[in-house]
């Protein structure tokens, strides 16, 4: 059967791969973020800094360093030398910097609702010490940023996917009415508006299936050479080690929401071609 | 669903097709058609004939079911069409032929494929209809011209095709809209005997034309429409038969 206006059916293509590009592109950042705002909670939480109060001087930093190594929670100690303590602040390491009494602590992972701070308090406390851990998790002071950011990028793509579906939708409209004699004619000849709107609706969903395909490839291609940039460890080998399965999830559910919602747009079309041709008067 | 009426489903097996009593119809609220009183029977034809704007093209949109009633009643095959859910008002649009007077196709398919398109509707694959739909092309004098685009046929092919396409399904009721027009004198006579014979395969068959003249073409029965109403003019004779005519 030749097809009439296939330079029209293919701009409509693009037009709906390019909608289903940007819905794909936007969950590809989401998942980017999302593992990126896991990490930094992950390093958050592992990191704390204890400071000395008593005994002052370089012992009580040295027994403190000491305690801390066999301490719960805690996976390594290192005393904060002036030179890293620049490094942080952002000074010149020639900076005039007072002794510090300061100790970074490394954190295993805590099952949750420990009080880790308090633990490792109270172990300096039995061995003599008073001290305060100062950014070891607990549910203030910022923590759960990177639960929010990554809450905020999920639906931020969710909603931003379902504005494109929305313009899919409307995009498969103009199929519709491209197939208005199609409606027209199946009307006159007794097809229920069912029959009808169901064929001009599976040529707008397999037009909306392989437009979302494509649009995905794009995108997924562009996000395969965003991870080789910018990623330092990322190699064409090291990438089925880097790409969750999960990652994947936005190209699936993008090329699948192409095909249902240019589907509902061409079937809802179609259905009022119907109605129209069915009544005339 | 508004379940039919067994009195209205007797009519049908009576070979009663259309039975219109007192009928007011048109578009939206204007009313072009008065008081209508009409029966179309088994094996018969009614030729209902009229000036132009008379309401002839409304009285097939009516019998075609497209039409809402403001008066009266209609009952198409066995169904009364005020009383019919959308869904049933399409499965009796699918026992109806129609050929409108500038008929609708999918203008990129071939003729061929736009015959079979009833076919396609009533669920058959191609493998069984390609045969039948073959023979309706002969029957109607379309030949090698089915295999072209519909765009690429003439004004009397596309209403050749437009008669095949209405054929094909075998309805009960054929209902034709102006089908000579644009044709010459020999071609329309042509053309109103083809539909006529199809009285002869359990259909019956109403045709509107402004040509009184095709009124001596076959046995039917004559109405004329004029400024919305219909009256009978005259009845086919008992035991007609259609070669006295040729």
């Amino acid at each position: 059967m030749k097809r009439a206006g296939a330079g029209v059916e293919r701009a409509l293509f693009w037009a709906l791969a390019l909608a289903a590009f940007a819905a794909a592109a936007a969950g590809l950042l989401s998942r980017a973020i999302d593992r990126v705002a896991a990490n930094y909670d992950i390093g958050r939480s592992a990191y704390a800094i204890v400071r000395v109060i008593a005994p002052e001087g370089h012992d009580g930093v040295a027994r403190a360093a000491a305690i801390l190594q066999s301490a719960p929670h805690v996976d390594s100690a290192a005393p904060m030398t002036a030179g890293r303590a620049a490094a942080l602040l952002g000074m010149e390491a020639s900076a005039d910097i007072p002794a510090l009494r300061l100790i970074e602590i490394e954190l295993v992972q805590s099952p949750p609702g420990a009080d880790v701070a308090g633990d490792i308090i109270a172990a300096l406390a039995q061995g003599g010490v008073t001290a305060e851990v100062v950014g070891a998790p607990d549910d203030s002071g910022g923590a759960g940023l990177g639960g929010r950011i990554r809450n905020l990028a999920f639906w931020g793509a969710i909603g931003f996917g379902l504005i494109m579906a929305l313009i899919v939708s409307f995009s498969a409209r103009g199929l519709a009415g491209r197939r208005r004699e199609m409606v027209t004619v199946m009307t006159d000849l007794g097809a229920t508006g069912a029959q009808a709107a169901g064929r001009v609706a599976d040529e707008a969903a397999m037009l909306g299936l392989f437009a979302g395909a494509a649009g995905c490839a794009l995108a997924g291609a562009l996000g395969v050479v965003a991870i080789l940039l910018t990623t330092p460890e990322a190699s064409p080998e090291a990438l089925p080690r880097l790409i969750r399965p999960l990652d994947l999830a936005p190209l699936a559910a993008v090329t699948l929401g192409s095909a249902i919602a240019a589907g509902i747009g061409a079937r809802t079309a179609a259905l009022s071609f119907h109605e129209r041709a069915a009544k005339i008067g | 669903m508004a379940r039919p009426n067994p009195a209205d489903l007797e009519l049908f097996r009576r070979g009663i097709m259309a039975r219109l009593t007192m009928v007011d119809s048109g578009y939206g609220p204007s009313t072009v058609l008065v008081g209508v009183e009409f029966e179309a029977r088994l094996g018969e034809v009614s030729l209902v004939t009229g000036p132009a704007a008379a309401g002839k093209t409304t009285f097939m949109h009516l019998l075609r079911l497209a039409l809402p009633i403001h008066a009266g009643r209609a009952v198409i095959l066995g169904e009364d069409v005020a009383r019919a859910s959308p869904k049933m008002r399409a499965l009796v649009k699918r026992r109806i032929g129609y050929v409108a007077e500038n008929p609708v196709f999918i203008e990129h398919w071939t003729a061929f494929e736009n015959i079979a398109m009833p076919l396609q509707l009533a669920g058959k694959r191609s493998t069984d209809y390609s045969e039948d739909v073959r023979e309706l092309v002969e029957f109607v004098g379309l030949g090698e011209a089915a295999d072209l685009a519909i765009a690429k046929l003439s004004g009397a092919e596309r209403r050749r095709a437009a008669i095949a396409r209405a054929l094909a399904g075998k309805p009960d009721l054929i209902l034709a809209d102006d089908p000579t027009a644009g044709m010459s004198p020999a071609d329309g006579r042509r053309i109103v005997r083809l539909l006529a014979e199809m009285r002869r395969v359990n259909a019956g068959v109403v045709i509107a034309s402004q040509d009184e003249t095709l009124a001596d073409c076959a046995p039917l029965n004559h109405w004329r429409m004029d400024r919305g109403r219909l009256s009978l003019v005259s009845e086919e004779a008992e035991h007609a038969d259609l070669e006295a005519f040729e």
